[in-house]
């Protein structure tokens, strides 16, 4: 397909372009690189006990950046079918949750290794896109997004059942799995940290890659307006199907990931109220964005981290409001907005320069 | 032969009806007479209340495209506001002044518009003004009203927490509790709080005007005399309840159960449909053009109002006792005929054989029933229910024939929440209060709509319906067991099954007919 916006190719750009418009990106990369020594630092950690990862603030700060990315990572999986596709999905804890329970039961129960466990994960990725395939031909809009919901449901009842306590936990939820050695979040944290940076990143430009790729564009479209992109000659069936598909197997690697990094799954992961979260974290750093649902994951878990932590009683009233607040008073969530506004912060930022009297003078 | 015709056309629809039917009629020969009539009348129960969730949500849905997640906690709120008015009368009678006072403001709209059309400020002014005049309401209101003497309970303390209001009301001894006492000026008090709702009620017109400016109809000069009239009958309520607040307390606590449970119900009904027009007007009306961003609005406001439920009335469940009509017991109970039930009022009645209770399994869907003809006549034979009917099949068009679809909106909310008020406040003396409860209707609700069609109203029924129907036979199911061929043990199927079943139940409706059983094909 061709695109229909003109974007420079990639190739005609000078890496210094391409990183001056990636310079948040970088930035970020920078400090979430830097972040675990940094902290260290200031705490007066001295660098042999961070490598050997003794307990400090340092550790606790990896531990909790590599909860944001796990969940932003599961956000970025639902900005892909929601915010790129336009699928509202009311089932996709149940692709994080998947991938959590059977990384832990195949370790725990079964005394698989990690990498066939992770080979398993994906082909169960596969499989429940294709199980969601199964209806995405028959119902559309917030019907699909209550048949998925159903389906999520089913799944969070049956991980709830007495009946395969055994392996799941019931109620409780599944604790005592083992990571292997070389990844274990307690001893092994700072690399487990830099593992999971390293995932987010590839799992990112892949992303970013893919919503630029014909395919990708096609998925715009869409969303945009499905009869159109049909009437276009796009069997739109295979390219939900598609898209449906690399969000589930990044999904479930998230949950994977939240396995080996967490001493214990609860079901709630595969709640409603997981979707839910995701979607927040979506809207709160812009549909459609992607780095919008890295920012947002960061936003919401900060949010209940601090707001549990200051106001116990009443953090869920606080939350509420302020996710309120966001939608009446940010409409487009964090990253649409900095988008929208690029121009007037030019504007600023020129005005500024031209005031101290360094800026260019306009020709 | 337009008979054999629509049976050949909706050929899926007649064979699910089928199926269901045949199910159900397998479902009640595993049965004796006794426990089937208990079941279905227990399911219909279930149902009625159901149905008061999902009418007004699909009522919302339907016209204005909004999926108001926050229904089920208006449901519990109207549950919650009809037992204050039933256990603790006093509280609501010394609240009802400020409310209306504070409301009285909101009545006043139309002329607000029509002022606020006259002035004319510069942009910058036009968009702070509101703001500043909002913080100096709520300033002034939160002055006020700590220093505004309600008779309250205490959710610390076990002995006058809600828990036990309830539980003794229930054994049929009321505690009365002393009334609060002004610690200030009254009068200063009951101008502050005037003036504070008027405030916030003008400040909110003119942040209204300055977000959505480009919508403004025009509003002529005609003297809006029934918001007027609306707002003197809020202020003399006030007015009354301030100045005789003691002996309408009185009258309240020394009114007959019966006819003090009407009261409240007929009050959360009210005041649901009040909060569901405030609600429309400030926060769901800005977000018509960003459908998805309701979602969000609706989750949120939905763990507030959860919130403010657990800060007012506690965590703790607690009971609703039913109203003396229902509560006979003694000589010649359980009734065995209507009219020994008439003589006695009688807990429970003999129906076939099985003992059901009157209000839960005979009340409640009567009551059903009631709602559902009246709405049904509202909605076929008024003309707000053509409005409606026409907005549902095409809102455009119904705009561009000059209906002021907007003041249409403001009734369909209102109404819809009234109706999940109504159910809330039925259903506490049935199923108890929990800051759960809410979710939990409000997931039966969305299955319902969904196997009856989301926007279809009889759908709704008959969805609401099923979804009982299913619940209580596994339920009954799961405590004597079913006979399978190839089963040594009969096989019980556990709790988390019953939400499970009704979730496979839609799943399995929505792949075979994808509208729901009622829902309009596009």
């Amino acid at each position: 397909m061709q695109n229909v916006t003109e974007q420079p190719s990639a190739k005609a750009m000078p890496l210094l372009k391409r990183a001056k418009d990636n310079f948040g990106s970088l930035v970020t990369l920078i400090v979430l690189a830097a972040l675990p020594f940094v902290v260290a630092l200031y705490d007066g950690q001295s660098l042999s006990s961070l490598l050997a990862n003794e307990a400090g603030s340092s550790k606790f700060v990896q531990g909790f950046v590599i909860e944001i990315l796990i969940l932003g990572i599961f956000a970025l999986s639902y900005d892909l079918i929601f915010g790129i596709t336009g699928m509202l999905s009311f089932g996709h804890a149940m692709f994080f949750a998947v991938g959590a329970y059977l990384t832990g039961i195949m370790i725990k129960s079964f005394g698989w290794s990690l990498w066939a466990t992770l080979g398993l994960v994906l082909a169960a990725g596969v499989l429940q896109a294709l199980l969601f395939g199964i209806v995405l031909p028959r119902v559309k809009g917030i019907t699909f997004a209550l048949v998925t919901l159903g389906m999520a449901s089913v799944f969070y009842i049956v991980i709830q059942a007495r009946e395969f306590g055994e392996y799941t936990g019931a109620d409780v939820g599944l604790q005592g799995v083992i990571a292997p050695d070389f990844l274990n979040p307690s001893t092994q944290r700072l690399r487990f940290y830099f593992i999971v940076v390293a995932l987010t990143v590839l799992i990112y430009l892949l992303y970013k890659r893919f919503v630029t790729s014909p395919t990708g564009r096609v998925c715009v479209a869409i969303r945009e307006n499905e009869g159109r992109a049909r009437m276009l000659g796009y069997n739109t069936f295979y390219f939900k199907l598609a898209a449906l598909t690399l969000s589930s197997i990044t999904a479930a690697l998230a949950g994977a990931l939240h396995t080996l990094h967490q001493p214990i799954v609860t079901p709630n992961v595969a709640a409603m109220s997981f979707t839910v979260s995701a979607l927040l974290m979506i809207l709160i750093g812009g549909v459609g964005t992607l780095n919008g649902a890295l920012v947002g994951a960061a936003v919401l878990r900060l949010l209940q981290f601090g707001l549990s932590k200051y106001f116990s009683e009443s953090a869920s009233f606080i939350s509420g409001a302020i996710y309120v607040a966001i939608v009446l008073f940010v409409p487009y969530g964090i990253v649409g907005t900095w988008r929208l506004k690029r121009f007037e912060r030019q504007k600023g930022w020129e005005n500024l320069l031209k005031l101290m009297g360094v800026g260019k003078r306009k020709e | 032969m337009p008979l054999i015709q629509s049976l050949r056309k909706n050929r899926t629809l007649w064979i699910t009806l089928a199926v269901l039917v045949l199910l159900f009629v397998t479902a009640i020969q595993g049965m004796s007479t006794k426990d089937w009539v208990v079941t279905l009348l227990r399911s219909l129960s279930v149902g009625a209340v159901t149905f008061l969730v999902a009418s007004g949500f699909s009522l919302i849905f339907g016209l204005l495209d909004v999926l108001n997640l926050a229904h089920g906690t208006l449901f519990m709120i109207g549950a919650y506001v009809g037992w204050t008015v039933y256990i603790r009368p006093d509280t609501f009678v010394d609240l009802l002044t400020p409310a209306a006072f504070i409301i009285s403001g909101f009545v006043l709209g139309p002329v607000w518009k029509m002022l606020l059309d006259r002035l004319r400020l510069p942009q910058r002014v036009s968009r702070i003004w509101p703001w500043v005049g909002l913080l100096l309401a709520v300033a002034v209101l939160l002055v006020i009203l700590p220093s505004y003497p309600v008779a309250f309970w205490n959710v610390a303390q076990y002995d006058q927490s809600p828990v036990t209001y309830g539980f003794m009301a229930d054994q049929g001894q009321r505690i009365i509790p002393d009334a609060a006492s002004f610690s200030g000026s009254p009068v200063l008090a009951l101008i502050g709080l005037l003036l504070g709702g008027l405030l916030g009620t003008v400040s909110l017109a003119g942040l209204g005007r300055a977000s959505n400016s480009g919508f403004e109809s025009a509003s002529g000069l005609k003297i809006p005399w029934f918001s007027i009239i609306s707002y003197l009958a809020l202020i003399l309520i006030g007015l009354a309840a301030f100045l005789f607040n003691d002996s309408i307390t009185q009258f309240l606590f020394g009114l007959d159960t019966t006819w003090l449970f009407l009261f409240a119900v007929v009050t959360a009904t009210l005041s649901g449909a009040g909060l569901g027009a405030v609600m429309e007007i400030t926060l769901v009306r800005p977000l018509y053009i960003r459908p998805i961003y309701q979602l969000m609005l609706t989750m949120g406001l939905s763990a507030i109002g959860i919130e403010v439920v657990r800060a007012l009335w506690g965590r703790p469940e607690f009971v609703m006792p039913k109203p003396a009509l229902f509560t006979g017991s003694g000589e010649g109970c359980p009734a065995e005929t209507l009219s020994a039930w008439l003589a006695n009022h009688c807990t429970t009645i003999t129906v076939l054989g099985g003992r059901v209770r009157v209000y839960n399994e005979i009340v409640l869907p009567i009551i059903g029933v009631i709602v559902l003809v009246a709405v049904w006549i509202l909605l076929q034979r008024s003309r707000l229910g053509m409005i409606i009917r026409a907005g549902v099949q095409d809102r455009e068009m119904v705009e561009a024939l000059g209906i002021n679809v907007r003041r249409v909106f403001t009734m369909v909310f209102a109404l819809g929440v009234g109706l999940a008020a109504l159910g809330g406040a039925l259903a506490a003396p049935s199923t108890g209060l929990s800051n759960g409860m809410g979710e939990h209707f409000l997931l039966n609700a969305l299955i319902a709509l969904a196997i009856g069609g989301l926007t279809s109203y009889p759908g709704a029924a008959v969805g609401s319906v099923l979804v009982g129907l299913f619940e209580q036979f596994i339920i009954k199911y799961g405590q004597i067991g079913i006979q399978l061929p190839f089963m040594a043990e009969p096989f019980k199927p556990t709790p988390p099954l019953v939400p499970a079943s009704t979730v496979l139940l839609m799943v399995i409706i929505l792949l075979l007919l994808p509208q729901g059983l009622f829902g309009r094909k596009e």
